[in-house]
């Protein structure tokens, strides 16, 4: 009992806590099932569908992105288990026993978020990995064939689609930070992916095309994308630059979470 | 020792404490009074460093809350007893809360069997009753077996066999030389409880010392009966004198010594037949300390 505990002892607790809620555990199973079982939905819809495609469609057509049908689902999972990390802490004002044991808001936060971010990434990557062979395996043969790993972008697709989800699930954990309310935070989350494109598609065409690609969503396609534009042509940012968009923003919905934390009450 | 030095803590329109300063000294059980509403629970989030004072600052053996690195080894707190994770069960709530401070795993099971809480151990601490909440607190407090300890009610929802418990509890703490805080909003729950008291009303100081100070200090009360009460209710009103009660049994007067009561009733042409001075007991003392306070956030809550 002499030591100093410092972050790696937060962390440890951390990890304590979060496999100790059922609500997190099922959390990610879902987030599992969902990236393999979606894609592999997907994959025996589509396949029926090849020989009627147009040829613009054909053209366009991205297997990766087909076979990782499934994160456009798990996107919504892994933001709820995020915001749920630290707001069921907030209702049920555990989040008061929370800090008395560790004061140190950053400490705390980082130890929330580095535990978070392994755990979406280890199921996440295994979850990418398990849809790829899925769909490498159902378009087997056919013109919507999977590319092998070694083949162009596809090993980057496939883990950056584990690393999105990683980020969306950080970026969740912003909102759940800055909000304090489950409910809030999840409808807000859900918000972002959902109706601001929509509203998005309200604006003079002109604007959309600027507008889109900073979509959280849009940006996780850009990362998986092994064509630089989305089916219908949609240009998009460079891999790389849409995963550092995305990142900038769990790094200032966090941030902006700590800064709060730190000046509220608790 | 806890030092709060002139804290004052405001929401919105609220002054919940107005600059506040006391110590908590170790070896002793200090009761922290004052009614609902008056910033017992606000002062105490301000010492574990949850609200951030609006001015001021509370220190626990010197230091502020924030640099404590292993906060659980020097203080424990149980503040509400449901402050826990509905779905987690007690010993994975304690573990978490062990490990973060680097206590060792096997204290968790020591604090367990202390508050008797072993057998219910991997329950969802959700399902646990207050009274179970209220155990599950306290070894969480116990976990760090620190110098400091603070308890916010920690009387609710016990039954009768818990509070006999827990203040023997209390007791042993402060004999092992620990610096306590029990928070009450029941004088009579202190005067049984604590050797020292801080009463605060409206979030301001008001009074400390030994419970015997306090009732010594105090005005007491003349229980008077008389033949004609009402006569002598007129004639007391010209004095300096309260009349609290008026029933068969006659008249409870304070602000004027028997004596005074006797004389007025004489002159009066009043025969008594009763006049007993009774000591304050704590309870009207503080009843009497925090009245003012008391009536002022009714009316203002009414003027709302
Ligand atoms: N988070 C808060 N926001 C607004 N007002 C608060 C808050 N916490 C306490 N208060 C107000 O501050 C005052 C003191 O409350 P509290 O510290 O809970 O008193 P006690 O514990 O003595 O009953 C009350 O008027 C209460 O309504
Ligand atoms: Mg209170």
């Amino acid at each position: 009992m002499t030591h100093t505990p410092g972050l790696y002892a937060v962390i440890r607790s951390e990890w304590i806590k979060f496999r100790s809620v059922r609500s997190t555990v099922i959390g990610t199973v879902i987030m599992f099932v969902l990236t393999i079982g979606i894609g592999l939905l997907i994959g025996f819809a589509v396949k029926g569908h090849l020989q009627s495609m147009t040829p613009v469609e054909r053209a366009t057509l991205d297997p990766i992105q087909l076979a990782m049908g499934g994160i456009l689902f798990a996107q919504f999972a892994v933001g709820v288990i995020g915001a749920l990390l630290i707001t069921s802490e907030y209702t049920s004002t555990s989040i008061r026993t929370t800090l008395s044991a560790v004061p140190n808001r950053l400490r705390l936060v980082s130890a929330k978020a580095i535990v978070l971010a392994l755990v979406i990434f280890i199921v996440g990557e295994i979850a990418s990995f398990v849809a790829y062979f899925d769909g490498a395996a159902i378009f087997h043969g056919t013109i919507a064939a999977l590319p092998s790993l070694s083949q162009g972008k596809t090993l980057q697709a496939v883990f950056l689609s584990g690393l999105y989800l990683t980020l969306m699930g950080l970026f969740g954990f912003g909102l759940g930070l800055i909000l304090r309310q489950s409910a809030g935070s999840i409808s807000t989350y859900t918000s972002l992916l959902l109706i601001i494109p929509i509203l998005v598609f309200l604006l003079p065409s002109s604007w959309q095309n600027n507008i889109t690609k900073f979509e959280p969503s849009v940006l996780g396609q850009a990362m998986r994308s092994t064509t630089g534009v989305l089916r219908g042509g949609t240009p998009v940012f460079g891999t790389w630059t849409a995963t550092a968009i995305l990142a900038s923003y769990c790094v200032a919905a966090v941030g902006a979470g700590i800064i709060l934390m730190s000046r509220r009450d608790a | 020792m806890i030092s709060v030095e002139h804290i004052t803590k405001r929401f919105n329109d609220t002054t919940a404490v107005d600059d506040l300063s006391f110590e908590v000294k170790p070896g002793v059980i200090t009761g922290f009074l004052g009614p609902n509403g008056s910033g017992k629970s606000t002062t105490m989030r301000i010492i574990l460093g949850l609200d951030r004072p609006t001015k001021g600052r509370a220190l626990i053996n010197g230091k502020s809350y924030h640099s404590l690195s292993a906060p659980l080894r020097e203080v424990g707190a149980l503040l509400e007893a449901k402050a826990v994770h509905p779905g987690r069960s007690a010993r994975n709530h304690l573990l978490a809360l062990a490990v973060s401070n680097g206590i060792p795993a096997s204290r968790v099971d020591e604090v367990l069997n202390f508050v008797g809480l072993e057998s219910v151990a991997k329950k969802r601490a959700g399902d646990f009753s207050l009274g179970m909440s209220q155990r599950l607190g306290i070894a969480g407090a116990l976990l760090g077996d620190p110098p400091v300890l603070l308890f916010d009610e920690p009387v609710n929802g016990l039954d009768p066999e818990g509070i006999r418990w827990i203040r023997e509890f209390f007791r042993k703490l402060a004999d092992e030389g620990r610096t306590v805080l029990v928070s009450s909003h029941l004088m009579s729950e202190m005067a049984v409880t604590a050797d020292q008291i801080i009463v605060i009303g409206r979030g301001k100081f008001i009074t400390s010392g030994s419970v015997d100070d306090l009732t010594k200090n105090a005005a007491g009360t003349v229980i008077v009966r008389s033949t004609n009460n009402g006569e002598l209710t007129k004639a007391l009103a010209n004095t300096s004198a309260t009349v609290s009660e008026i029933n068969d049994e006659g008249l409870r007067v304070s602000g004027l010594a028997a004596a005074a009561i006797g004389d007025l009733a004489f002159a009066t042409g009043i025969a008594l037949h009763e006049l007993t001075p009774e000591r304050a007991s704590l309870e009207e003392v503080f009843m009497e300390l925090t009245h003012d306070s008391v009536e002022y956030s009714q009316t203002a809550k009414e003027a709302n």
